[in-house]
């Protein structure tokens, strides 16, 4: 499931990322305007009216103000993000893309997704209508408009990713920090960890949906039950990375309760890595739905998602005409894909102080 | 060093001739960076000559530049930093102006080379330490072969590492700290280098090792007639290994000289504190006299002494203008308006004036104990 | 002896420390003795992976201790230890860290790191108090009031350092595991760290365990010194005592490698290297000794007889 590239892609990014912040917030400073002083000739330095040279008077409160830094991590890095051009038109082009999703429905002229198109005159479907006027994207083989099923796809595939992507987070969030924080569940929760991830996820997905009957919660319960995993893991890593820093320690020296520990200093410090693998479990989830519906085990088919109508398009790709009913979905699911790696990708550089320059 | 060959290294330095014993000789460098938008000046018009076989020790606290300074000798300036004006004279050549990536890399090792603080930095985990130098030897000095493993056995052996044949087919974790240093220098001299540069080479180690290493360093020096630079934040590290010191602060040299002068007859309030905030010159109860305050802010232009905000000592000059060298000795320049003859005679702190006191007794009866007990 | 009329007010007794579990185990510690009066400083000094940052926090149960005792005003302080007894050892004890830039939480503003500490003890203090005990504290340590709303990344190291010994003061500890509080920063500032932690202990009788690996600063600081080599103190004395007389080969080994500030001397200084083979321990094992009054030392008897004679006891 979550193997292959992507995944591949992803740790790539959150290993660079986990660097950036390793490297953490260290330079600073900032200042004014600048100009050069010029050395003083002889002549000059003769000139210098003996009344200067008596002792000014010394004010350490003076010397002991910080001369330094405006400098903020996170203004630095939204800054640098910006700069990457690809990324801020990507992110901007997403974001329309997903408040369109959200609004297209109560948009004047707009068809329902599952309603059967009729010809007024004959009564029978509009069925593979190419695109027109009328029908933007054409309609299906039963005379669905697909342009609304394309939307309403979108819409439930984020509703999957983005309820996927919370869940992984939560569960995730919890396991992982009681696992790298609890020394004496380390084994615990490594050994069942090392079990439950030696069972290809995909059986694990297969098997929930054969229990339970295809629907829209069925399909979030299996991506659920194995997105965690992987999610407690990366937090298990990066607690234990910041966990003995000293400033932990010296929290601990101060009689500051685990709990407030963890919510204070170690989310904190999780935040954009963490962030950035949960948005990033966004078009995974919805990538997994896709593919859980191609082997069959997905959405039923009255729901509109894109998995189903990308399956639909794919029966007929053959013939050339019909070929729009998969690559309208295609592409949207494409650019929706690509769009968060892009936005993600330039995080995770922006994120890197060293090019905080 | 006798006290004629100072003298006519003064003269050098007064004619400004880039020729003579000078290796290296640096004009008024000037270096800036950019950063987040602005410009940092961190090399203030830097002048300073480094003479063939001598060790010079660089002394100043972080953020002062003397890395950066370095930098410039090896061609590696970060790549967000320019060299704006100045010189850099060396084997004919004005450094400042090689832009040419081979004449560096001809130099860079071959003629000049680095020592970092973090050993583990310069050495490959994945090879052993024997083929590390053999490289070195093979790109610097032709060798292979039979011939290079000679060489790496007799290199090791040279910087104190026994049994060298069972330990360069080790790999660098099998070393510990004050070793890996070892094999780091071993990797320096293999590239047969004229000039040696030492960026903080004991910060990391232990106290003891920190001895052992600055010893080795000052062998090494003799036996391979190296000319050696030291940079180092702590002015305790060099008394033992360098001949002279230049004292740096917020991007300028504002104190250089031989090594007795800086330590028995300093004159910049800089270096006083520098010397009298060591706890091995305190005498009994007294507070450690220190420095308050942060260095000054290099993106902005720094009226007068850059010093003078922190310094208990300044005059009203210090504010307004920028003090030039003053001539202490035909060796010893310092760049303070305390020196100017209009300046009111000031005394400075306990611990400085003991070390005066110190320098001046007869070499034999300084003892150990005085020079920490003595009030 | 005047110490014996002294009170004692940390007294660590045969404590061992182990790491790892199973076969793979790894003494840092093994069966440390020793006391520390109160009011004095007590130097440990040990070059890295020697124990004393172990033994350091062993003492503020950071670290399990794996055997002897740590005993606080004559009460038992390592192992299990209820809510309030855990309370009452961090309201006494603290900690300063080595590395400024790694003991403050960068996501904090500095008036929360200050009074974190306060918090834990007195939750129910209100705001406007907890502010004036920030500054207060902020005041102490020579920075500005105004400084509480920052971040720690706008400080420099020093001046973090300082903070953190905010942090530590605001709590009112009796007793401070100073962990080698200056070899992260610039030569130039760690004297003003020192002279603080110096004022702090004259106005309020503080007692301090400094860790250091550097027998100069150690000098200046302490009364008391131990050296600790691989996880074994091998030599504990008065100061002036230890630095004068030092009797054990490795605390001579140290002290020739403290970096005079004097050419004169410096060039002339003969370092000394500690060999641990230089001991004959096979056939006699050496035993923590009194040798004179306040002068303990590791040693075997042929080993001692030697030394007393060196001490011309």
């Amino acid at each position: 499931m979550r193997t292959g590239w992507k995944w591949n892609f992803l740790c790539r990014k959150i290993e660079a990322l986990e660097e950036n912040m390793k490297n953490g917030l260290e330079m600073e400073k900032n200042g004014g305007p600048q100009r050069d002083v010029p050395e003083l000739t002889r002549e000059q330095i003769e000139a210098i009216p003996q009344q200067l040279f008596t002792p000014a008077s010394f004010n350490e409160e003076e010397a002991e103000k910080i001369s330094y830094s405006n400098y903020s991590y996170w203004a630095s890095t939204l800054k640098n993000f910006w700069k990457n051009k690809a990324a801020a038109v990507l992110i901007v082009a997403l974001a329309l893309l997903i408040a369109f999703t959200v609004i297209q429905p109560y948009l004047p002229g707009q068809r329902p997704a599952t309603l059967i198109n009729n010809d007024p005159d004959t009564g029978m479907h509009l069925r593979n209508l190419p695109p027109d006027g009328e029908y933007w994207f054409g309609t299906n083989d039963i005379g669905q408009d697909l342009w609304a099923r394309i939307w309403a796809g979108t819409r439930t595939s984020l509703f999957i990713g983005v309820v996927v992507a919370l869940s992984d987070l939560i569960a995730g969030m919890i396991l992982g920090l009681v696992w790298g924080y609890v020394r004496k569940v380390d084994r615990l929760f490594t050994e069942a960890y090392n079990i439950i991830s030696n069972i290809p996820q995909t059986l694990i997905l297969i098997l929930v949906s054969y229990i339970l009957r295809p629907s829209l919660s069925t399909i979030i319960i299996s991506m659920c039950m194995v997105g965690w995993l992987a999610m407690a893991r990366f937090v298990r890593n990066q607690v234990i990375f910041v966990r003995d820093r000293d400033f932990n320690l010296a929290s601990r020296c101060l009689g500051t309760s685990t709990f407030k520990i963890i919510c204070r200093n170690l989310i904190p410090q999780m935040v954009s890595v963490v962030s950035l693998q949960t948005v990033l479990a966004i078009p995974g989830a919805m990538g997994d739905e896709v593919f859980l519906t191609y082997i069959g085990l997905g959405l039923p088919v009255a729901i509109p998602s894109l998995g189903n109508l990308v399956n639909d398009g794919r029966v007929l790709m053959m013939s050339p005409q019909l070929r729009y009913q998969l690559i309208f979905p295609a592409a949207v699911i494409g650019f929706i894909t690509i769009a968060f790696y892009v936005i993600g990708n330039a995080f995770a550089d922006a994120s890197d102080p060293k090019n905080h320059v | 060093m006798g006290q004629k060959t100072d003298a006519a290294k003064n003269d050098t330095i007064k004619n400004d001739a880039l020729q003579n014993d000078a290796v290296i000789s640096v004009r008024d460098l000037n270096v800036k960076f950019h950063l987040r938008g602005q410009r940092l000046h961190a090399l203030r018009g830097i002048s300073l000559d480094i003479h063939q076989g001598e060790s010079l020790a660089i002394v100043g606290e972080s953020g002062s530049g003397k890395s950066v300074f370095i930098k410039n000798f090896i061609g590696l300036l970060d790549k967000n930093g320019w060299i704006d004006s100045g010189e850099i004279w060396f084997a004919g050549q004005d450094l400042a102006k090689l832009k040419d990536e081979k004449v560096w890399r001809k130099i860079r090792g071959g003629k000049i080379a680095m020592v970092m603080q973090d050993p583990m930095t310069s050495l490959n985990p994945l090879k052993t330490i024997g083929w590390q130098i053999a490289e070195a030897l093979k790109l610097h000095q032709g060798l292979a072969g039979e011939a290079a493993k000679n060489k790496t056995a007799e290199l090791l052996s040279d910087v104190g590492i026994s049994l060298p044949e069972t330990r360069m087919k080790q790999y660098p974790h099998e070393f510990s700290g004050g070793m890996r240093q070892r094999v780091v220098i071993a990797i320096a001299l293999a590239c047969n280098p004229e000039i040696l540069i030492c960026d903080e080479p004991t910060t990391a180690l232990d106290v003891t090792i920190q001895a052992q290493i600055l010893q080795l360093l000052k062998d090494l020096k003799e036996k391979h007639h190296l000319t050696t630079i030291y940079i180092t934040h702590d002015l305790g590290v060099v008394a033992n290994v360098a001949d002279r010191i230049a004292v740096m602060y917020a991007g300028d040299v504002i104190e250089v000289g031989t090594c007795e002068e800086i330590f028995f007859q300093p004159k910049h309030p800089y270096t006083w504190s520098l010397l009298s905030s060591l706890p091995q010159l305190a005498a009994g109860e007294e507070e450690l006299y220190c420095i308050s305050g942060t260095p000054p802010n290099l993106f902005q232009t720094i009226q007068g002494d850059a010093f003078a905000p922190r310094n208990p000592w300044a005059l009203q000059v210090d504010f307004l203008y920028r003090p030039p060298y003053f001539e202490v000795s035909p060796t010893h320049k310092a760049k303070t308006w305390l020196l100017d003859p209009r300046a009111p005679k000031i005394e400075p702190p306990a611990a400085i004036r003991r070390m005066m006191e110190l320098g001046k007794q007869p070499q034999a009866r300084a003892g150990r104990k005085e020079s920490a007990d003595a009030k | 002896m005047q110490n014996e009329r002294r009170n004692v007010l940390l007294d660590v007794r045969n404590l061992s420390i182990t790491f790892g579990r199973g076969t793979k185990t790894f003494k840092a510690v093994d069966n440390v003795s020793f006391h520390i009066y109160k009011g004095e400083t007590f130097g440990l000094v040990g070059e890295s992976g020697s124990g004393k940052t172990t033994i350091g926090r062993a003492i503020l149960r950071i670290h399990p201790t794996s055997g002897g005792d740590v005993l606080y005003k004559g009460k038992k302080i390592n192992g299990k230890l209820s809510r309030a007894e855990d309370y009452e050892v961090i309201r006494h004890m603290q900690m300063i860290f080595q590395d400024p830039m790694a003991s403050l939480n960068e996501r904090a503003k500095v008036s929360d790191i200050i009074a974190e500490g306060l918090m834990n003890l007195q939750p129910d203090l209100s705001a406007k108090e907890k502010k004036r005990r920030v500054e207060e504290a902020l005041l102490s340590v020579g920075l500005l009031p105004e400084f509480s709303s920052r971040f720690p990344h706008e400080f420099s190291g020093g001046q973090r350092q300082r903070i953190g010994i905010a942090r530590c003061l605001i709590m009112n500890p009796e007793f401070i595991v100073a962990d080698e509080p200056i070899s992260a920063l610039d030569v130039s500032i760690r004297a003003q760290v020192l002279n603080l932690l110096l004022r702090f202990q004259k106005e309020r009788g503080l007692t301090y365990l400094f860790i250091a690996h550097d027998l100069s600063v150690v000098r200046f600081v302490a009364s008391r010194v131990a050296v600790i080599h691989k996880g074994v103190i091998v030599e504990m004395a008065n100061t002036e005592q230890l630095f004068s007389r030092p009797l054990h080969p490795y605390t001579k080994a140290l002290l020739s490698a403290v970096p005079i500030p004097n050419p004169l001397l410096e060039k002339k200084k003969e370092l000394l290297i500690y060999d641990p083979s230089c001991h004959n321990y096979e056939s006699e094992a050496p035993q923590w000794t009194e040798i004179e009054p306040e002068h303990f030392i590791w040693a075997n008897r042929p080993e001692l007889a030697q030394y007393r004679k060196a001490l011309d006891l």
